[in-house]
C-alpha cells in the first residue's frame, strides 16, 4: 500500500509528541552535560570554559580508571554470568519439576524489594563482627575464611558483585516466558529421535530463546554500567576506592562542587555504555531471529 | 473522515502531553513543591503568596523525624505561626535523609533558587558565592546580634555583612565508658597519649575493644579522631600549612588506633561505629552533644550513666595544649533571597524568633545540642552538656575539625584514603599526599 502525503502528515503528528519528549528529556540533557563537561563550574558561580581539561583530569585520576574497569567487569559478569545462570534456572523450571511455581516466586521475589533495602540487608550479612556469612563459616568449621568482606581490599569488590549476581529473578522470568512459548512439537520430535533433555535444551530451547537471552544480556549489561545504589549503600566505593564505579565517581565529583569533571565522567559513561551495547548487538544481536 | 479524526486526536494528544511538560509549580500539591529543598524558582514564586498579604515561608527542615530537636523546633514554628497568624506562616518540609537534603539544596541553589529558610553545615563561602543569601546585617546591627555569643557571628560574616546565622555548635570531645575503663583497672581517662596506649592495652587484656572507628560513609568519628590528633601534634595553627608534618604523624597514630578497634571498622558506617559504643562493645568514642540523646535512649544497660567526656589527651612533644577542643559550626541557618521585600521581612522575623535565647535554651535542654546563642539566665544543662560547656570554657583554644577546614573534594576522599592507610595500602605520607592531591 502506498503511503500518501496525508498519511505522512498523520505519522509525523503521531510521532511528534514522542520525538519532542525524547529531545527534551534525553538529547537536550546529553548535549547540556557535554557542554558542562567543557567548563569549570561549582554549581554556585559562573561556569568558565576549560576545553578538554576535565577529561584529561579524570583520566589522570586512578580512581576514575578503576571505576571504568569495575563497570566493565560488572557489565561482563552481568551479561555472561548472571544472565546465563538466569537462563539455566529458567530452562530447569520449564521442565516443571515439583514445586517449580514456588521456586519461580522465590527467585523473583527479591525483585520487588528495593535495592537500598537489599543492600542494607547484605551489609549486615557481610559484617565482620556479627554478620551471617562469617557466622555460617564458623559454624561449618571454616573460620579461617572469615573476614571483613566489605572492608578488605581483595574481597570488597567480589563481595559486592557476588550478592548482586544472585538476583537473577527478573531475567529468569523474561527467559522463562520465552521458553514457555516454544512449541511442544519440537520437543516431541526430538524425543522420538531419542534426544535427552540436556540435548533438547541445548539444541532447541537455547536457540529459540536466544532473542530473550540477548535482550536480557543487554539489559543486564546496561544495569552493570549504571550501577550506583548498591555500591553507594554497601561500601561507598571503599575500601580505598576498590569498589568505585563511574556513577558513584561522578556523584562524588558533584558533591565536591566539581560539576565540570562530574559531567565529563557522565559523558564517558554514556560513551562506554554505548560501546558495550553496540558491541553486544554486533556480536550476538544480528544472529537472533 | 477517519484521517481527520486521527489528526485531531494526534493534535489533542500532543497538546496535552506538551502541556504536561510545561506544568507550573502551582499545579503541584503545595505539600510537594520544594520537597527536599529542591524547589525550582518558578515553583517558589508561584506558591509563595497563597492568599492576601500573608507571607508563607517554606523550610526544608533536617530537624524532623526522630531528630532530637524535632519536637521543640515544631513547637517553635507552631508558636511563631500563632503569634504572627495574620502576617506570616512557616511550613516545615520534613527532610530525614541528610545527604538527600544536602544534594537537593545544592541542586536548588545551582538552579538559581534557594529555599526560604534552610540550614547548611559547611562551605559557607560557596553558598555565599551563589548570591542567594539574604543580607541580615541591618537587623543584626539593630540589636539582634546581642542574642549571639561573642565572636560567633564572624562565622557567618563576609566583608562586614552577615549572610548566615551560626546556630548549632559542634564540639566533639572524647566520650568514654567509665564502667569499662574500671574493668580494665582505670578510674580516670588518660591525660597523655602514652597513657592512652596503656589504657588500650589494659582494655584489650580485659577483653574489651578500646575504640569505635569507621571508614564507611564520611568516616565521621575517625575524621574527628584525626582532627583531634592533628591538633594535638601540630597545635591550633596546624591547618595553615597542609604540608605540616603533623598530618603525617597523625596518620601514623590513626594506624595504631585502628589496631585497637573492632573487626568491622573498615567499611563501618556511623550506625555500626556508634552501635558498638552504645552496646558497650567499645569503651571510647568521639561525637558531639547531639549524641547525648542517643546515649540516653539507645545505650544498653543504662550505659548513659557510665559515659563521661574528656578533651583529647596531650600528645607528648606535640604543640597542642592540654584541654584543646575541636569545635565548629554544626549548622548555619540562612534565608534564600527572592528579591521580595515582604518575604525578606518574614524570613528575618522568623530567624530572629528562632534565635531568641529562651527558645534556644529550651531547644538545647531538650536535645542536648549546644548553640551559638546566649543562654537564658540560669540554664539547666544536662550532665554531659554541662561538662562540655565547662571544658569549652576552660579550653586554651577551640579549633575546627579537619572536614570543616578542607575542601569538599578532600572530605570526600578522606574515607577512602583512611581505609587505604589502615589496610596498609598507603603509608602515612601517601595518605596525606592522597588528600592533598584533591586540594
Amino acid at each position: 500500500m502506498k503511503t500518501t502525503k496525508q498519511d505522512k502528515v498523520g505519522i509525523a503528528l503521531f510521532l511528534l509528541p514522542g520525538v519532542a519528549l525524547f529531545l527534551a528529556f534525553f538529547i537536550f540533557p546529553v548535549i547540556y552535560v557535554a557542554g558542562v563537561s567543557l567548563t569549570e563550574w561549582t554549581g554556585f558561580t559562573k561556569a568558565s570554559f576549560v576545553g578538554i581539561d576535565n577529561y584529561i583530569k579524570i583520566f589522570k585520576d586512578p580512581v576514575f580508571t578503576r571505576s571504568i574497569i569495575n563497570n566493565i567487569v560488572w557489565a561482563l559478569v552481568a551479561g555472561f554470568i548472571q544472565v546465563p545462570i538466569a537462563a539455566l534456572v529458567a530452562i530447569l523450571l520449564s521442565f516443571k519439576p515439583k514445586g517449580w511455581k514456588m521456586f519461580r516466586t522465590v527467585y523473583f521475589f527479591p525483585q520487588v524489594i528495593s535495592g537500598i533495602a537489599l543492600a542494607t540487608l547484605w551489609a549486615a550479612i557481610f559484617n565482620a563482627e556479627y554478620g551471617l556469612l562469617n557466622g555460617i563459616l564458623e559454624l561449618v568449621g571454616l573460620s579461617g575464611l572469615t573476614r571483613n568482606w566489605l572492608g578488605t581490599l581483595e574481597s570488597a569488590f567480589p563481595s559486592v558483585l557476588l550478592y548482586w549476581v544472585l538476583y537473577i529473578g527478573y531475567f529468569m522470568v523474561i527467559i522463562f516466558a520465552d521458553v514457555q512459548g516454544i512449541s511442544e512439537e519440537y520437543y516431541e520430535a526430538a524425543e522420538i529421535d531419542g534426544a535427552s533433555r540436556f540435548m533438547q535444551s541445548l539444541y532447541i530451547t537455547l536457540p529459540l530463546a536466544k532473542g530473550s537471552i540477548v535482550t536480557c544480556m543487554t539489559l543486564a549489561m546496561i544495569n552493570g554500567i549504571r550501577q550506583f545504589e548498591q555500591v553507594y549503600m554497601l561500601t561507598n566505593g571503599g575500601p580505598g576506592n576498590r569498589t568505585s564505579v563511574m556513577v558513584l565517581y561522578l556523584y562524588k565529583e558533584m558533591q565536591a562542587f566539581s560539576y565540570g569533571t562530574s559531567s565529563a565522567a557522565a559523558v564517558v559513561l554514556i560513551f562506554v555504555g554505548s560501546l558495550i551495547i553496540l558491541g553486544l548487538n554486533k556480536t550476538l544481536g544480528k544472529e537472533t531471529h | 473522515m477517519k484521517k481527520f479524526i486521527g489528526i485531531f486526536l494526534t493534535g489533542v494528544l500532543s497538546v496535552s502531553l506538551l502541556a504536561g511538560c510545561g506544568g507550573k509549580g502551582a499545579e503541584k500539591p503545595s505539600g510537594e513543591a520544594g520537597k527536599d529543598g529542591d524547589t525550582p524558582v518558578a515553583e517558589q514564586t508561584d506558591t509563595e503568596q497563597p492568599s492576601g498579604d500573608k507571607v508563607t515561608l517554606k523550610w526544608p527542615c533536617i530537624w524532623s523525624g526522630t531528630d532530637s530537636k524535632a519536637d521543640v523546633i515544631r513547637e517553635i514554628v507552631d508558636d511563631f505561626n500563632e503569634e504572627y497568624a495574620d502576617k506570616y506562616e512557616v511550613i516545615i518540609e520534613e527532610n530525614t535523609d541528610y545527604q538527600a537534603y544536602r544534594d537537593g539544596l545544592r541542586t536548588s541553589i545551582s538552579a538559581g533558587s534557594a529555599p526560604d529558610i534552610f540550614t547548611f553545615d559547611d562551605d559557607f563561602e560557596l553558598y555565599l558565592a551563589s548570591g542567594r543569601l539574604v543580607d541580615l546585617t541591618e537587623r543584626m546591627d539593630a540589636g539582634w546580634s546581642d542574642n549571639f555569643i561573642e565572636g560567633a557571628l564572624e562565622e557567618g560574616t563576609f566583608e562586614d555583612k552577615v549572610f548566615a546565622v551560626p546556630y548549632e555548635m559542634g564540639v566533639t570531645p572524647i566520650m568514654y565508658n567509665k564502667r569499662l575503663l574500671a574493668e580494665a583497672g582505670w578510674d580516670s581517662f588518660p591525660e597523655t597519649f602514652d597513657e592512652l596506649w596503656e589504657l588500650a592495652d589494659d582494655l584489650v587484656a580485659a577483653g574489651i575493644t578500646p575504640f569505635s572507628q569507621m571508614t564507611g560513609e564520611n568516616a565521621w568519628t575517625s575524621m574527628l579522631w584525626y582532627s583531634q590528633i592533628v591538633l594535638a601534634i601540630g597545635g591550633p595553627d596546624v591547618y595553615d600549612n597542609p604540608e605540616d608534618p603533623a598530618f603525617v604523624e597523625a596518620a601514623e597514630v590513626m594506624q595504631k588506633l585502628f589496631e585497637y578497634t573492632t573487626g568491622d571498622a573498615v567499611g563501618a558506617g556511623a550506625s555500626v561505629s556508634g552501635g558498638h559504643f552504645l552496646a558497650e562493645e567499645t569503651a571510647i568514642f568521639i561525637n558531639g552533644p547531639w549524641y547525648i540523646g542517643r546515649l540516653q535512649e539507645d545505650g544498653q544497660n543504662d550505659m548513659y550513666e557510665q559515659v563521661e567526656i574528656s578533651p583529647v589527651p596531650l600528645f607528648e612533644g606535640g604543640k597542642g595544649e592540654k584541654g584543646g577542643y575541636v569545635g565548629f559550626v554544626q549548622a548555619y541557618i540562612a534565608a534564600g533571597d527572592t528579591g521580595d521585600p515582604a518575604k525578606t521581612e518574614a524570613q528575618i522575623a522568623f530567624l530572629e524568633y528562632l534565635t531568641e535565647p529562651a527558645r534556644v535554651s529550651k531547644l538545647s535542654a531538650h536535645s542536648g545540642a549546644l548553640f551559638y546563642i546566649q543562654s537564658d539566665g540560669e540554664a539547666d544543662y544536662e550532665r554531659l552538656q554541662g561538662q562540655m560547656i565547662e571544658q569549652i570554657e576552660a579550653a586554651p583554644y577551640i579549633q575546627k575539625s579537619f572536614n570543616v577546614i578542607s575542601p569538599a573534594a578532600v572530605v570526600n576522599e578522606f574515607p577512602q584514603a583512611l581505609s587505604s592507610l589502615v589496610l596498609g595500602e598507603f603509608t602515612p605520607q601517601e595518605f596525606v599526599d592522597s588528600l592533598n592531591s584533591k586540594r
